[in-house]
């Protein structure tokens, strides 16, 4: 019987960037931070893929959707698409 | 006293006077509140992540304030009954807010505002804004 293949062969261990880098805040009005945590589609990526911390995936994400209410980012698809 | 941050975005078409009369009824209706300004700056005019009453530039202008919650009511329903006005945003950044926290908050405001302006000439500035104007003024084009 042949081995099962190993799943975790290339996965590597994600640190959250805000726990990382202490000097970064999330704030709504920083865009170009924001689009990091975005789809292209615009919808915001899990925690498991990005691998931020709860408690930083929590202020992202209301920072997200402040932002979509200012019209700073999309609702939905790309920028104006 | 507490310490909002409140952004607004005006129609694309509103004139330099019209701006202007808007910011200064916002201020005067925080300051008849008691409150006091700490920023007030205008980012001009950005490109919106969606149409918004049919328009699709905007121009934004941000204040961070203390004041009252009485005050930001009666921001806010200026904003709704004024059609210049697409969208509104205020957010409460500190719940309590004494008048020395408000000084040291204005001065540091002020002395960030000087180290931006000395770290990017303002002749550079002004060509960046140009720039990003011609950018927005040729995709209005091709959407026509």
């Amino acid at each position: 019987m042949a081995p099962r293949p190993q799943k975790k062969l290339f996965t590597r261990k994600k640190v959250c960037r805000f726990c990382a880098d202490k000097e970064a805040v999330i704030d709504y009005k920083d865009v170009k931070t924001l689009r990091n945590f975005v789809s292209e589609r615009g919808k915001i990526i899990p925690r498991r893929i990005v691998g931020t911390c709860a408690t930083h995936q929590r202020q992202l994400c209301e920072a997200i959707k402040q932002a979509r209410h200012i019209a700073l980012l999309p609702y939905s698809g790309a920028a104006q698409g | 006293m507490r310490r909002y941050e409140t952004i607004f975005i005006l129609r694309p078409s509103q004139g330099e006077d019209e701006v202007t009369t808007i910011i200064e009824n916002t201020k005067k209706i925080i300051l008849d509140e008691k409150g006091s300004i700490i920023t007030l700056s205008r980012w001009g005019l950005k490109k919106l992540a969606y149409t918004i009453k049919k328009e699709s530039l905007g121009q934004y202008i941000f204040c961070d304030f203390a004041g009252t919650p009485a005050a930001v009511a009666e921001i806010e329903r200026k904003f709704r009954i004024d059609d210049a006005v697409l969208k509104y945003l205020t957010i409460k950044t500190v719940d309590a807010i004494s008048d020395e926290e408000i000084q040291k908050a204005i001065t540091e405001a002020a002395t960030k505002l000087a180290a931006n302006r000395e770290n990017s000439d303002d002749d550079d500035n002004d060509f960046v804004e140009e720039d990003i104007l011609e950018d927005q003024e040729v995709d209005v084009v091709d959407e026509e």
